[in-house]
Formats: C-alpha cells, structure tokens, sequence
C-alpha cells in the first residue's frame, strides 16, 4: 500500500508542478494547494475524532472512580485511578471471562483456517466434477441471515448436547465463516504460480505435502487475514453466546460484560473498564497485524 | 488437520514441463485425473460435512420448524402449515401490528444506512487517498470502530448518549444547548431511531472507506489527467469521473448494508432493546424476541417464520442489485 498511485486527489494541485508560469501565478497555486491541505487535513482528523470518540470516552470512564463518573464532565479524569479496572477485573470474574474467550476464539480461528485453507486449496488448484457448484453454494451462504439460523442452531445442539458448551459456540461461528474464508483462500492460493506444484509433483510430493509446505507457506498474509476476519467477531460475539450458553462459568467476556449492564443501575466506570477489557486484546492484535490485514482485505475486494 | 489425503500422485508425474493433460496418453491422463478429483473431495470434506450440519440441517429444521406451533418444551409440534406467516403478516391481532411497526423501522434504517455509509465513506476515502503521509494511522484510526464493534462499544454509545452523558455535554458547550436531549439521546421517542441510525453507520463506514479506498487506488492516472486536461476541476473529476468508475463498490457497499440493515439487530437490543416503547423496535429484534423471550407461549415457528421471510427479502434484494449491478457495467 506504501507505493500507491497519486490516484484522484493528485488532482488537487490542478496544473503539474513542473509547468513555468508567471511568478505570482505561481505563488496564489502554492497558496490554494496548501489551502486544499489543510482543509482535508481538517476533515480527516475530525472524521478520525468521531471514530474514535465512543473509545475515548470508554478509556476515560475507566480510569475514572465512582463519584466522578456520575458527575460526568471532563474526558481526562481529575484523580484518575487504576482502582475501577483492578476491582473490575478481580472482583467480576473477568480472568474466568478472559480465559473463556480466549479459548473459544483461538479454537475458531484454528479450525477455520484448517478446514478453509484445505478447502480453498481444493477450489483454487484441484480440478474435480461439482467444484464450482460447491465454491457457489458456500458463497451463497452469505446470504443465510443470522437470524433465521440461530434458533435451529440452537435446537439442534441440543439435540446433540453441545449445547452450553464452548464447541456448540465454535462449530456455527466456523461455519459462519465460511464464505468469506474460502473466498479469501482460493483467492490467495490461486495467485500461486502452477509451475511450483507442477514440478514438487515431479520430485515425488504428494497432494497435502505440496499444500503444506509450499502453499501455505507462501500464502501467509491471506492467512493471518483469515485469522484476523475470524478472530475480531468471534471476540466480540454476544449473541449466540448468550441464548446457548447458562453457566457463568462458561461465559465469554461480551456475557461478562452484560452482567455488568443489567444492574438496575449500572456503575459506569465499572462497565466501561469492562468495556476495555473487552476491547483492548482485540485492538492491540489489530494494530500488531493491520498491515497483513488491510492488504489482504485490499485483495479480496479487488479478486 | 482434519485432511490427510494420502493420495500419491508419484506414479501420474510425467515428463518434466509437461503440464497440463493432453500431452499425456490417455489412460495416465485420466489415471491421474482420478487422483485429483479424489484429492479435490478430501480436501473440501471437513468444510462439507462441517456445512452439511451446521448449514443444511439446522436450515432445513428451521424451515419445517416455521410450518408449526411450538413452545420449545412440549413433547409434540402442532402443524399449522402457512398460519404462522399469515399471522405474521396480517391475521394475529397480537402479532401482526407489532411486526408492521417493526417492519416500518426497518424500512426507515434500509434507507437511511446504506445511503448515509456511501455519503460518508466515498468521500472520506477520497479526502484520505490523498493524505499520503498520515495514510496509514488515520486507516487504523478509522478501522477502529469495526475492531470494537460489539456489546462493549455499544455500551460505550450507551454511556455517551445518557441525559448527562458526553454528547449532551458537548452540544452545551458549543452554545447548541437547545439541541441536547434531557431524556437522553435514546430515552426520547423522536430521536432514539435516528440516533441508532447513526451509531449504525458510525460501525459500517469502515468497511466501506476501505473498499473504496481500494476501488480509488485502481483508478487509472491517465484517466484523471485527461479529465484535467479538459478542464474540470478537483470537484467535477470526483463526481463525473471517479464516481461512476467505483460504481460497482457502490453496489456492493449498499448490498451488505441493505442485508445487514434488514437483519442485523445487535446493536438495538444492547442499547434500547426496541425502546422507547417499541420505537426502534426492527424485524430481525422482533424475530429474536418470538424465538428466546417468550418463555412458555408457543412462539418458536412464529420467529422461524419471520426469520425465513428476512431470509427471502435479502434474496430479493440481492438479485435486484445484482440486476442493477449488471446493466451498468
């Protein structure tokens, strides 16, 4: 992304820098040039204030004890304290919350990339009757709402007793994941040059050999993007989660956070350090892998 | 990993730099297809039965389900056929006037989503492709709200909103006074829908800067310099030129957000749960309720019905939009 093209906004500056005229002429375009900057200067780093306010002010209430955040006021605390998240996090059970989530995210992003990097690989490299019906069905999938599904899915982990525990979350988040993942992988697998599989089959690899040492390898960015598309809304899923899961001590940390909510009067400071508890594991993962995942999103939108 | 395909496909190598079939005689060739196909169907296996479970059947079971009366506890489904989408749709008194309203806010969020995220994010990825430099923190910045999406941003909202909450506060001290809310942004009847338009949009622009973003960084140059040459200028080359060039984003920008729109529900039942009184009440929140909230009443078709007519209005839009899609490009 660092070499892109000037691309439309280039047109800015209007006539091109190297084009001689008159003095003045020269010294009222500078003057609109930087005009023009400090305009879209302006607007981009208020639209970044309004991104960012909910956070800011979630970041603020944390640090913030009881009496102030009912005052309200200022965004930077007067006697900011550590104590509201400490409490927050020893009191509430929010290591039980914490260890939860992380286990039903890591194991959804483990099984998505498993099942949908051996899929796209399929769809991508392999020739077999019925692949382009199957890759249509899955992308078809992303039409099935959410809601039409989550009762039956429900019912029918009962059926099978997984209901209430972390697998009956993780199966239907996998599966939910599907279309895009597979998108995402056949994309990226069928950007591999053919003559690398051509000629490992020459030196004696077998089907899965070639798909692990040499696709998935190179194919690296597309997977960490997976994770990442997997990884942000299984941590912050709350819907199926609170309709199947009844036991505190299964509960994710969205769970944890809504028992914090559903007081009759919710102690704002507490819920928003709950609220960055939350958040911050997932935004710092984000910031750690953006530059895989916005390239990789870049990909799909434009494969 | 779930495969291990064991297929060796040593015994089809061919000569070197061969490559595709044809150069092959035919039994190898069709030996070696063999193998492929059975690779192909290992390899798309877990996915496959992983779908079969999870998609078809619960699908397929949700579909029969919305064909009967049930209360989730009861030995026995009672069948009533297409009753249960008629009193949806006009026959129960109980039902039906409340699905109309939640149907009319529904509407009023398909428009005004889709239309306010492209008016927000084709601009703003415009304006932020030409900030080389501050490029990539203000992407971040700007992905933030999709990386928290969710019940704890939510609650966020919630706070901000409050009667004494921050934006209130805001509006204050920016002499706009008269417009802050004294029951809160959400508590009063007019403003909540608004309101949970606009928290909605704040979480959708993301997605769609970035895909505009990526539509705008393959524009041709050479395109945009002949527009100049021809005189227009910074705000006719966006509009006559670069506006039409990122159509299909456009389209697919106001698919995902039209579904999205139809049968997301999240944010409402974590910040208003359909109040005030009802007034932003949505389908897809309306649907949640039948399924999980009614207790013991036997309500479970009723919301599989509902579900399955979401389901069939996504379909329809997206074929719309897939028509409209195909005769402009």
């Amino acid at each position: 992304m660092t070499t892109t093209s000037p691309g439309p906004a280039g047109a800015l500056g209007e006539a091109g820098p190297h084009r001689r005229t008159p003095a003045d002429r020269d010294a009222a375009l500078r003057a609109r040039r930087i005009t023009a900057r400090v305009v879209v200067g302006v607007l981009l780093a208020a639209y970044a204030l309004v991104s960012a306010y909910p956070f800011l002010w979630m970041v603020s209430a944390a640090f913030k004890n009881q009496v102030e955040v009912v005052r309200g006021g200022h965004l930077i605390p007067h006697q900011p304290t550590l104590h509201t998240l400490t409490h927050t996090w020893s009191q509430l059970h929010f290591l039980r919350y914490f260890v939860n989530s992380v286990e039903v995210t890591a194991m959804t992003v483990v099984l998505t990339l498993a099942v949908y990097a051996a899929a796209g690989y399929a769809f991508a490299v392999l020739d077999f009757p019925g692949r382009k019906a199957l890759q249509r069905l899955f992308v078809a999938l992303l039409f099935v709402p959410g809601v039409t599904v989550m009762l039956p899915i429900v019912l029918v982990e009962d059926k099978l007793h997984l209901l209430g525990t972390h697998i009956g979350l993780v199966l239907p988040f996998v599966n939910g994941g599907a279309p895009l993942s597979i998108l995402l992988m056949t994309g990226a697998f069928t950007a591999v040059p053919r003559e690398l599989r051509e000629s490992a089959r020459v030196d004696g690899a077998n089907e899965f050999h070639i798909f692990t040492r040499i696709y998935l390898p190179l194919t690296r960015p597309a997977l960490i993007t997976v994770a990442l598309l997997t990884a942000i809304p299984t941590w912050n899923e709350y819907l199926l989660s609170r309709v199947s899961l009844n036991s505190p001590n299964t509960f994710t940390l969205p769970l944890g956070l809504q028992t914090l909510a559903s007081e009759n009067v919710p102690h704002y400071n507490e819920l928003m350090a709950g609220a960055l508890i939350v958040v911050v594991p997932v935004l710092l993962l984000f910031v750690a892998l953006q530059r895989y995942f916005v390239n990789g999103l870049v990909g799909a939108v434009k494969g | 990993m779930t495969t291990t395909p064991r297929t060796a496909t040593t015994a089809v190598a061919g000569r070197p730099g061969t490559g595709r079939p044809a150069a092959q005689p035919a039994t190898r060739t069709a030996r070696r297809r063999g193998h492929e196909a059975l690779s192909g169907y290992l390899f798309v296996a877990p996915a496959v039965v992983l779908f079969a479970v999870m998609g078809l059947y619960t699908v397929g079971y949700g579909l029969v389900l919305s064909f009967a009366q049930w209360n989730g506890f009861a030995p026995n489904w009672d069948w009533v056929g297409l009753q249960n989408y008629k009193d949806l749709l006009w026959a129960n008194p109980e039902y039906a006037p409340e699905v109309r309203d939640a149907a009319l806010h529904t509407l009023w969020v398909m428009i005004a989503v889709p239309l306010l995220t492209v008016a927000v994010s084709f601009p703003l990825a415009v304006l932020l492709n030409s900030a080389r430099r501050m490029q990539p923190l203000l992407r971040s910045i700007y992905f933030v709200p999709y990386v928290t999406s969710g019940i704890a941003v939510f609650f966020a909202w919630q706070y901000i909103l409050q009667p004494d909450g921050a934006i209130n506060v805001l509006l204050k001290s920016v002499g706009l006074g008269s417009l802050s809310q004294p029951q809160g942004w959400l508590g009063n009847p007019h403003t909540a829908l608004p309101t949970m338009i606009a928290v909605t949009v704040w979480g959708a622009v993301p997605v769609g800067m970035l895909m505009y973003l990526t539509g705008l960084q393959s524009v041709d140059r050479s395109v945009l310099e002949a527009a100049q040459l021809d005189g227009a200028g910074w705000w006719r080359t966006n509009a006559s030129v670069v506006w039409p060039l990122v159509r299909p984003i456009t389209s697919i920008v106001v698919l995902l957000n039209l579904r999205d729109s139809l049968q997301g529900f999240q944010t409402f039942l974590v910040m208003t749960n359909g109040g005030p009184g009802n007034h932003t009440n949505v389908l897809g929140l309306e649907a949640y309720r039948l399924a999980f909230l009614k207790q013991l009443a036997p309500t479970l078709g009723l919301a599989s019905a509902l579900g399955w007519l979401l389901f069939a209005a996504a379909l329809v839009l997206a074929l719309i939009n897939l028509r409209v899609l195909r005769s402009r490009t």
